[in-house]
């Protein structure tokens, strides 16, 4: 049975009412024991009986076609079982949410590095050799356009927005800014290179791979395969890390599928690093041009986020990088438009916080400009600019916390001692404060769970992933809260595309999404249980595993001799239509600058956020943490940079792409959540959380370095070169 | 191969059947279904194969993706899955990490645990050094920190002292030894793997192959055959090499075998030499440093090594060796052009000398990341200054030129002078004499001039008293 809920009004607060302490509780995730023990098995990890080895074939020009494979001098290797390619295989993985096969381009190469075969052996090592021995003849396009400055840009005008008159304000502004801003293209570079395992049973594919979202992923490699989706079995337990990297179906998924139905074996096909660069979507770079203007008591006139992206031809997806500037503040003047060059580098994709991670860079550190123009604190700008209603659509705002982080977050930080710019030194090191908006769209994608309740306790199936966030404790609270059990008495079973189908891990809208349908299904055993006992739903009291009603306690055991099962689906309704939901909060920083290298070390870091109820505090301070950290890397450390001859990612490794280490995070990083209720966004009240933490970050980072010495960068990442050349450029001593 | 003998959490395996450039990583997870141990990149970049490696000087974080099985022979290695006890129980620092929440997609944690677990039976609190070589893309750090902070005053657990313990009792199998075999002499075609256990031995067979790759701690070789798949022939490994190791002070010179690890080194100068002991901190992760050793990183002739500029500072004398002859040269002789080393074939770098003295030896490494980073520049100062005179100054740089390279110009602009910011600003364009750098990802030509003079300022604060440190900035 499955009840179909839509989510049309604001729902009553059941979470607050159960009483059992539980959601919200910084509980241990449960596969913690798993994981710090090495026994989690990934992907990669599947040892099938017969296994095989594949290592993927890539192209070694930028554009053109393969016309012939030479196996000459592999044929007689030992162990070498074959070379597979043809119409089936994908050049680039699926965008997010697809349901569709990517580009199978049936030997066409659009980009330097592009999987075009699979060579599979009976070791890693012979597949690996033969891979690199096997000839390859092309059919060139010389020439091909890898530069996106030196291209020519096309309007990508579905998204555009023009209200009011923006030159005209910006005339009329008491101050304005019109600021260039870019950003390099960003890896997800998740610790866990991409991995598949694929074998066949009776004309039905089963797949272990590091998969976000598995509804999506069966449909995408059936699709490729020209399968029946039942015909596919997806399986992703444990997955290394995704932030956007592993949403759809890729090449080796493909691959791996391919082989093995050749060969009739199990086929395992894992990325090196190098691979997963290159073959793997990147964020695109961007270049962004931001005019703000403001009266003279600092209220916006007007609002321009123009920006340029690219990504290869035909792919759907560019980076929304003014998602965020289209709700965050108030202006009566607003365009928003994109640009977008099609070339030949490595594809771009969705990576963490598509759009605000960049975006808000640029957006963030305009507004502090700005405050700088009107002789304004930054943090005061932005309090008066806080609007009422969404600027472009005008829906009502659900829980709206970004006035309260800031203040919340400038007392707790101190921003009251802010210095004068460029005032504060302590030996080589200038020491400035910067500050921030965050803001991240909150997202109901249809999910479906079911719960089934026992005599010993409770199972929660459904396909939702854990890509490290948290999926397997959070369920386990929704449901131990609802219906009075103990976490442990409840089991997770997750990432199995023969469960019911849920949204994934992606957009941050795992949790609240699949969540609800657990926390949907749990509430429907809940209220069959208080039917079965004849109890009034506002005076039962379950606790312990009983249910409490009229004074008498029943033992949940002893209500389901036989196994209660109930399956909930949800999706967004009215509430989405009339509300728009988004959680928000601020960021601060503290940054100490060298003037002698132009090093900047981050000393301390705030984040302040509203996500509607907590889950998991535990999980959730992780999640901020974690994407606070991602703004540092983006403020001061990554950075793709390609040939510019192949357009080929030359810093393609972990040792050249600069993630942050331990020691370029401050210790004192810290995190609040501002207690709140989300009630139209679904009927836990929560919101996403997996990228509002990077959103924003970044700019109070740089920010700071302005607040230290004066000095605007606005290509990213500020590197020590930048910065003293910056100085350089103000004078300095 | 030769037959190789060690412990693998505690207990004794053989290994015979693998060629000899098997990692340790692959043969863990291919042949042993240890999968605990983690690939992430498999070029020691993001720690999540770390394991832990026991001999007769002590138990050592390393990297398993850069580990030849021969390099273990005789020593003892536990992973993941041998830290807690054998009844289940967990190490404190397991225990904490699901506390704290330090885990979350879990596939860096098996490398952290090992790391934390060793860095906690040494009672070491310097987390950010500990952990420099363990990437995480998903906690932030600071709950991971908070982890190891949490298990800090816990004891270690019988099992991180097992193996020591374990090693003292374990008979290595000596069947044809193969320690000093030399096993060309074999009939099948695989070319000669040689572990020599003295350096007369290795001269000898290195004299007769000079074609052989040497293999120290494989931080640089390893990825010769992982990542560029390289067939390398006739290899000696020279973990074994017992009379390289050694690090001596006589008189007012201290002699550094070619075999000291770079983190062995930078233990023995932290007294002496301070401020080169802090440099070789940021030199790699703890991982690299427990591996790679001095003689590599001088052999290797990289202009971004960042052991020789510090060494050339310091007037450091190279030995080298060839048969048995010794031949000795300033080290700075040594790096001829980019790629190209005064070193001929056979011959083998055997020890550096360097003195004792140079309590104005500072070091300077400047890179985007503050670990895991290759320099930009890394600057070596060591100026004597006597009544306010400059009586001798040596500077030397990496990151700046083909080769680490001295700043003669610069030295000679100073030498003689007063040692006063005036003098030393007069010296400053004596820079662009000495060096015409490269711009690149790293950084650019002239910001490297720039910041190489900045250095030089930075180097007459630090004199004065004025030291910097990039690390801690906090308030």
């Amino acid at each position: 049975m499955t009840e179909l809920f839509r989510m049309n009004e604001a729902q009553p607060r059941l979470l607050d009412e159960t009483g059992q302490g539980v959601i919200g509780a910084p509980m241990d995730r449960p596969e913690g024991l798993l994981k710090v023990t090495g026994r989690a098995p990934y992907a990669a990890e599947q040892r099938p009986d017969g296994l095989v080895h594949g290592v993927l074939l890539r192209a070694t020009i930028t554009h053109g076609r393969v016309t012939g494979f030479d196996e000459g001098a592999v044929k007689d290797l030992p162990g070498y079982l074959g070379l597979f390619h043809g119409p089936e295989f994908v050049a680039l993985p699926a965008q997010g949410m697809s349901t569709a096969a990517p580009l199978q381009p049936d030997g066409a190469v659009g980009y330097h590095g592009q999987p075009i075969g699979l060579v599979v052996a009976e070791s890693f090592e012979v597949a690996r050799d033969a891979a690199a021995r096997i000839g390859i003849s092309y059919d060139e396009v010389p020439g091909a356009p890898v530069d996106p400055s030196a291209t020519p840009l096309e309007a990508n005008s579905g998204g555009d927005t023009e209200t009011g008159d923006l030159e005209a304000a910006m005339s009329a502004a008491a101050a304005s800014v019109d600021l260039t801003y870019t950003t390099p293209g960003h890896a997800a570079a998740a610790m866990e290179p991409h991995a598949a395992v694929a074998e066949w049973q009776d004309g039905r594919l089963t797949l272990h791979g590091a998969l976000q979202m598995l509804q999506f992923n069966k449909a995408e490699l059936a699709d490729a395969l020209s399968l029946d989706p039942d015909k596919v079995r997806l399986l992703a337990p444990y997955v290394g890390g995704g932030f956007g990297s592993k949403l759809g179906i890729s090449a080796e998924h493909v691959a791996a599928a391919v082989a093995s139905r050749a060969l009739d074996r199990p086929v395992r096909v894992v990325m090196a690093r190098q691979t997963v660069f290159d073959a793997v979507l990147r964020r695109s770079e961007t270049w962004q041009r931001l005019r703000l203007a403001a009266d003279a008591e600092g209220r916006l006139t007007a609002i321009g986020h123009d920006d340029r992206v690219s990504n290869v031809a035909d792919q759907g997806f560019l980076e929304p990088v003014s998602a965020a500037t289209r709700f965050l503040y108030a202006a009566p003047s607003r365009l928003m438009r994109q640009h977008v060059s099609r070339n030949h580098r490595t594809p771009a994709g969705s990576v963490r916080a598509p759009g605000e991670a960049v975006g808000m860079l640029a957006l963030e550190c305009a507004m502090d400009e700005l405050a700088e123009r009107l002789n304004l604190d930054p943090l005061d700008l932005r309090l008066r600019n806080i609007p009422e209603t969404h600027p472009e659509t005008g829906q009502a705002f659900t829980a709206h916390a970004l006035a309260e982080s800031l203040r919340d977050g400038a007392r707790r930080f101190g921003w009251d001692a802010r210095p004068e710019t460029g005032t504060r030194r302590e030996g080589e090191w200038r020491i400035g404060m910067g500050l921030a908006s965050a803001a991240r769209t909150n997202l109901l994608i249809p999910s479906a769970a079911r719960v089934t309740l026992g005599p010993s306790g409770a199972v929660v199936e459904t396909d939702m992933t854990d890509i490290g966030t948290g999926t397997y404790a959070i369920f386990a609270q929704i449901v131990a809260e609802v219906l009075g059990l103990a976490p442990d008495q409840v089991e997770v079973r997750l990432a199995d595309s023969d469960l019911p189908p849920s949204s994934g891990s992606g957009g941050s809208f795992g949790a609240s999404s699949a969540g609800s349908a657990v926390f949907l299904a749990a509430r429907k055993i809940r209220e069959t249980l208080i039917e079965r006992i004849g109890g009034a739903p506002n005076t039962v009291r379950f606790a312990d595993g009983t249910v409490e009603a009229g004074g008498t306690r029943h033992r949940l055991a002893d209500l389901v001799s036989e196994p209660l099962a109930m399956e909930a689906k949800i999706e967004k309704g009215e509430t989405a239509k009339s509300h728009f939901s988004s959680g928000f909060g601020a960021h601060f920083a503290e940054v100490a600058v060298s003037d002698v290298t132009g090093e900047i070390r981050v000393r301390r870091m705030l984040g302040v956020f509203g996500i509607g109820r907590v889950l998991n505090a535990k999980t959730a301070r992780s999640q901020a943490v974690g994407g606070m950290i991602w703004g540092v890397g983006a403020a001061l450390h990554e950075a793709l940079e390609h040939d510019p001859r192949t357009g080929h990612i030359v810093g393609r490794d972990l040792a050249n792409y600069h993630v942050p280490a331990h020691a370029d995070i401050p210790r004192a990083l810290e995190v609040v959540f501002l207690p709140e209720r989300d009630d139209e966004a679904n009927p836990m009240q929560s919101k996403g959380i997996g990228e509002l933490g990077i959103s924003g970050a970044g700019a109070a980072v740089l920010n700071a370095v302005h607040n230290a010495t004066g000095l605007r960068l606005r290509d990213y990442p500020a590197t020590p070169d930048k910065v003293i050349a910056g100085l350089d450029g103000l004078g300095r001593a | 191969m030769t037959e190789i003998a060690f412990l693998l959490n505690g207990t004794p395996v053989r290994v015979a059947d693998q060629p000899p450039t098997r990692s340790l990583l692959d043969w863990l997870r291919e042949t042993r279904g240890l999968t605990g141990t983690k690939e992430g990149c498999n070029e020691g970049d993001c720690g999540a194969c770390t394991v832990m490696v026991t001999d007769a000087a002590g138990s050592r974080a390393l990297n398993a993706c850069l580990l030849f099985l021969p390099q273990l022979h005789g020593k003892a290695v536990r992973t993941v899955e041998g830290l807690a006890a054998p009844d289940g129980t967990l190490h404190p620092v397991q225990e904490a990490m699901i506390a704290h929440h330090g885990s979350q997609c879990g596939f860096c944690t098996p490398g952290i645990m090992v790391a934390l677990a060793i860095a906690h039976a040494q009672g070491r609190a310097d987390t950010d050094d500990v952990l420099a070589g363990n990437l995480c893309r998903c906690t932030g750090y600071a709950p991971i920190l908070r982890a190891a902070r949490a298990a800090a005053e816990l004891p270690a657990p019988p099992q991180m002292a097992a193996d020591a313990s374990a090693l003292s009792s374990f008979i290595v199998p000596q069947i044809r030894p193969p320690e000093t075999r030399a096993s060309d002499a074999a009939a099948d075609t695989a070319p000669p793997v040689f572990r020599p256990t003295n350096s007369d031995d290795l001269a000898e067979w290195y004299a007769a192959h000079p074609e052989a790759t040497l293999i120290a701690g494989a931080t640089d070789v390893g990825l010769w055959v992982t990542k560029q798949l390289r067939d390398l022939g006739p290899v000696a490994f020279l973990s074994g090499v017992a009379d390289l190791t050694h690090v001596e002070t006589r008189g007012k010179v201290i002699g550094i075998g070619a075999c000291v690890t770079i983190e062995a080194l930078r233990r023995a100068m932290r007294d002496v030499h301070p401020a080169f002991a802090a440099m070789l901190r940021r030199f790699a992760s703890v991982q690299v440093r427990e591996a790679a050793t001095i003689g590599g990183n001088i052999a290797n002739g990289s202009p971004i090594g960042d052991g020789p500029p510090a060494l050339i500072a310091l007037g450091a004398t190279l030995h080298l060796r060839q048969g048995d002859e010794m031949r000795a040269m300033p080290l700075e002789d040594f790096f001829l052009d980019y790629g190209s080393q005064d070193r001929k074939p056979g011959e083998f770098v055997a020890a550096v000398t360097l003195p004792s003295e140079a309590p104005a030896l500072r070091c300077y490494k400047l890179s985007k990341r503050f670990d895991q980073d290759i320099s930009a520049v890394c600057g070596c100062f060591n100026v004597t200054v006597e009544d306010g005179r400059v009586t001798d100054a040596r500077i030397a740089f990496g990151g700046m030129a083909g080769v680490p390279k001295r700043a003669t110009a610069v030295e000679a602009a100073l030498a003689g002078g007063r040692w006063d910011e005036e003098a030393i600003r007069t010296a400053l364009p004596a820079f662009a004499e000495d060096f015409a750098p490269m711009s690149d990802m790293r950084a650019s030509a002239d910001y490297r001039l720039d910041t190489a003079r900045n250095m030089l300022l930075r180097y007459f604060h630090d004199l004065a008293g004025r030291p910097v440190s990039v690390l801690e900035v906090s308030p």
